[in-house]
């Protein structure tokens, strides 16, 4: 584990119940960051998605990769994301290829296809295993309070 | 620079706006005409970089505002 959850905490502003990323696992340079999500059987979002039949939403599945893109932007630009900027997450095309069920563990990679200080475009790939459960294309944009 | 490079360009820019391709006329500015906005303008540039394999410096990225910009821009690339 390169990164634990409190210094994940230090660069996300997301919390629990809706804090996605557990670690970080690898950090290629700028271009990639491997992150991962263990799924507990007691996730908020089991309780009605679905009842006797507990899946991540896909939905979840993105945001996650958005929260971990964040790290990969704080990687390229950490002067900036160290000011704690406000991240919106402007569009997403994904594919949704397996589910997900308690007790997996959600590995997220992330590759920078342009990361600029006020915007990013990346890449994110989620597996459970060496099954691809997930793929998107997201970008998102970075809003500093004095702009 | 080759018709099919301009014509694959075209259809890029028009697959990401989301505008049929014969709407996108060369002159269009993307943000006052086509309803761009600062997010998109990023796709773009990330997708023909994508498709290139070329880097467009962000201080270059504000003076790309139509399809004819892009072309001309593309240029100076020598891509074939």
């Amino acid at each position: 584990m390169l990164w634990d959850k409190e210094k994940i905490k230090s660069i996300l502003p997301h919390r629990e119940p809706f804090l996605f990323v557990d670690e970080i696992m690898e950090v290629v340079g700028s271009e990639k960051v491997v992150a991962a999500k263990y799924v507990r059987p007691d996730e908020f979002y089991f309780k009605g998605h679905f009842p006797g039949r507990p899946i991540m939403p896909g939905v979840i599945i993105t945001e996650a990769l958005a929260q971990a893109s964040i790290v990969l932007y704080y990687v390229c630009k950490p002067h900036i994301a160290e000011k704690h900027p406000d991240y919106y997450l402007g569009r997403v095309k994904a594919e949704y290829l397996a589910p997900v069920f308690p007790g997996d563990k959600l590995i997220m990679e992330v590759s920078n296809v342009k990361i600029m200080d006020k915007a990013g475009v990346v890449d994110a790939v989620a597996r459970v295993k060496d099954k691809t459960v997930a793929k998107a294309s997201l970008v998102f944009g970075i809003k500093i309070d004095k702009d | 620079m080759a018709a099919n490079v301009e014509a694959d360009i075209a259809k890029m820019v028009a697959e990401i706006i989301e505008v049929p391709v014969e709407k996108l006329k060369p002159d269009s500015d993307f943000f006052k005409d086509l309803g761009v906005d600062s997010l998109k303008a990023i796709e773009i540039v990330a997708a023909f970089e994508k498709k290139y394999r070329v880097i467009i410096p962000e201080k270059d990225i504000p003076k790309i505002r139509t399809l004819a910009q892009i072309l001309e821009y593309t240029k100076g690339l020598n891509i074939k």
